[in-house]
């Protein structure tokens, strides 16, 4: 059982923990992201030392418990993320979690470069029009994504070569494919 | 085209989801042991996901991955531990559950089964025990037969009392009247009318039938009668204490009014007490009439049942039709059915009436 769930999609694993109240499954999600969200606890533990980690991480893992039952999750990584932060900043208050717009923009489109795969009248409409899009981005924009994207350099050649820092490059990089979206789905407005 | 195409391909990686970094990719990459094609997704996805790049940040700025190694561990460890006892009860749970509603299931059926049976067996027993051989009932009624005498006896012998009197009269009220108006006229007649009478009585015991409603009236009016007739008897007397100079014409009117009184009882009566009124069979059997034209059908099936069991010859039929009409009125269709059928298997005087009544039902 434990096998065949850890091969199931997130999505899946969340749905199954919903509607057959899984805990296996629920368990399966939580060890997937177990390591991450130890990764990230380990500065708050340092720079606080009052905090207990026999006491976080249990109280972690029961407020994600009880908040994969009630919220609408569209990728575990943001809503982890958020709660985290959530339960290191206010332990007290419970903050609800809501996907931001361009995340929901992003899960669009990856959605439906998904589908795309194995349709290839679909496959080369999106081609298109994402090359479309490519094409109106701003000429910076444009240059790092298609060193990044379709030239496969990595973070280290485009920091050796812009003189950026790692962090900036990604910000970068993130507000690019950002805009690269909008405009995709701008496009597929106006059509 | 074709040399676009892998180009093209790779406008649709920028929006390809790609998993989490996993538990050993996040220390491999910091330490470069990735192939380029695994770095190059891990970047991308960098690209995109704030966990992932927040856990690498946190990653570097660690000393080493042993706190973070040691502290997934036990958190794998507790999400395991803590996820597997639940399920496992969960299961015997569910397991337990599926077992009860069998067993609820089994025990419905069997309280389903028994209720269904014990109904069963009631109908079938109080089936039996209605179709049980008369048997039983005769030897019940049999210790009765004397009272049943006694009352056969106190019911008749008003009527038998004025029976003794051959001498009919059309009715009471005229013969009232008659009494003063014709006395001569009368005793003439006297003999023949009782001719007449005796030929009329026979000719009724052989219907063997006798209206009840009939009955009753004349033994009503029987009582009537006798009333009046000690009435007019103290008239008489009077009268002829006062006319006792000449006494043969007063007394012989005189005496035809009585007869002549009396007569409307004999009518009814005598069946009962005419010649054959030895019999006693003829007695049980007009008993049993009296009682089934007063309604009471069971006392009249038991008389029948016994004339059935004691005597012979024409009465046994009668007793038989009798008790076919007795069922049927108390909705016993089956034995009144038999009973017919018995009549006609005898094949008497009745037969005819019998398979009319039995095509009819």
């Amino acid at each position: 059982m434990q096998q065949q769930l850890t091969n199931l999609s997130d999505k899946e694993l969340i749905s199954r923990a919903r509607k057959q109240l899984d805990r296996e499954a629920e368990g399966v999600l939580m060890d997937r992201y177990s390591h991450l969200l130890v990764a990230i606890t380990i500065p708050y533990l340092n720079s606080q030392p009052n905090l207990d980690p026999n006491v976080v991480f249990p109280a972690l893992l029961q407020r994600l418990s009880a908040s994969l039952k009630t919220q609408t999750i569209y990728k575990v990584n943001e809503w982890l993320l958020h709660i985290q932060k959530g339960y290191i900043g206010k332990p007290e208050k419970n903050t609800p979690f809501y996907p931001s717009r361009d995340g929901r923009d992003l899960l669009h489109i990856e959605n439906m470069v998904d589908k795309a795969a194995t349709n290839i009248i679909d496959r080369q409409d999106l081609i298109v029009r994402l090359e479309q899009a490519l094409q109106r981005l701003s000429a910076d924009d444009n240059a790092l994504i298609t060193q990044f994207y379709l030239e496969n350099k990595s973070f280290a050649d485009l920091t050796a070569a812009t003189g950026l820092s790692r962090e900036k490059l990604r910000s970068q990089l993130k507000a690019a494919k950002g805009k690269l979206a909008k405009l995709f789905m701008n496009q597929g407005y106006v059509k | 085209m074709l040399s676009n195409k892998p180009n093209n391909d790779k406008v649709l990686k920028i929006f390809s989801a790609i998993r989490c970094l996993s538990r050993d990719q996040l220390p491999r990459y910091m330490e470069g042991r990735l192939t380029d094609v695994e770095r190059h997704l891990v970047e991308q996805h960098l690209t995109d996901c704030d966990l992932c790049y927040d856990a690498l940040n946190a990653l570097e700025k660690e000393e080493g991955t042993e706190r973070y190694q040691d502290f997934t561990n036990k958190l794998q460890r507790y999400v395991q531990n803590s996820i597997q006892p639940v399920s496992h009860v969960q299961k015997v749970a569910q397991y337990t559950r599926k077992e009860k509603n069998k067993e609820h299931m089994l025990t419905y059926f069997w309280i389903v089964a028994f209720i269904g049976l014990g109904i069963g067996s009631v109908y079938v027993l109080r089936g039996h025990m209605r179709n049980q051989p008369s048997v039983r009932i005769m030897a019940a009624s049999l210790p009765k037969k004397d009272s049943v005498e006694e009352q056969v006896a106190t019911g008749v012998p008003l009527v038998t009392a004025a029976q003794n009197d051959p001498v009919p009269a059309p009715a009471p009220a005229t013969t009232a009247a008659g009494t003063a108006a014709k006395p001569v006229a009368t005793p003439a007649h006297v003999d023949s009318a009782a001719l007449k009478r005796a030929a009329a009585l026979k000719a009724q015991q052989k219907k063997a039938a006798a209206d009840s409603i009939r009955k009753q009236t004349l033994l009503q009016k029987q009582a009537d009668s006798l009333k009046k007739d000690a009435a007019d008897k103290a008239a008489a007397q009077a009268k002829e204490e006062e006319k006792k100079p000449e006494p043969k014409p007063e007394q012989k009117p005189e005496q035809k009014p009585k007869e002549k009184e009396q007569a409307p009882p004999p009518e009814p009566v005598k069946k009962e007490t005419s010649p054959t009124a030895v019999n006693s069979d003829e007695y049980l059997y007009k008993a049993a009439m009296v009682y089934q034209q007063q309604g009471n059908l069971n006392e009249a099936i038991d008389r029948y049942k016994r004339i059935e069991s004691v005597s012979s010859g024409k009465y046994v039929e009668m007793a038989r039709y009798q008790l076919a009409i007795c069922y049927r009125s108390k909705g016993q269709g089956g034995k009144a059915r038999r009973m017919f059928r018995e009549v006609i298997r005898m094949n008497g005087s009745l037969k005819n009436a019998a398979q009319q009544a039995l095509d009819s039902m």
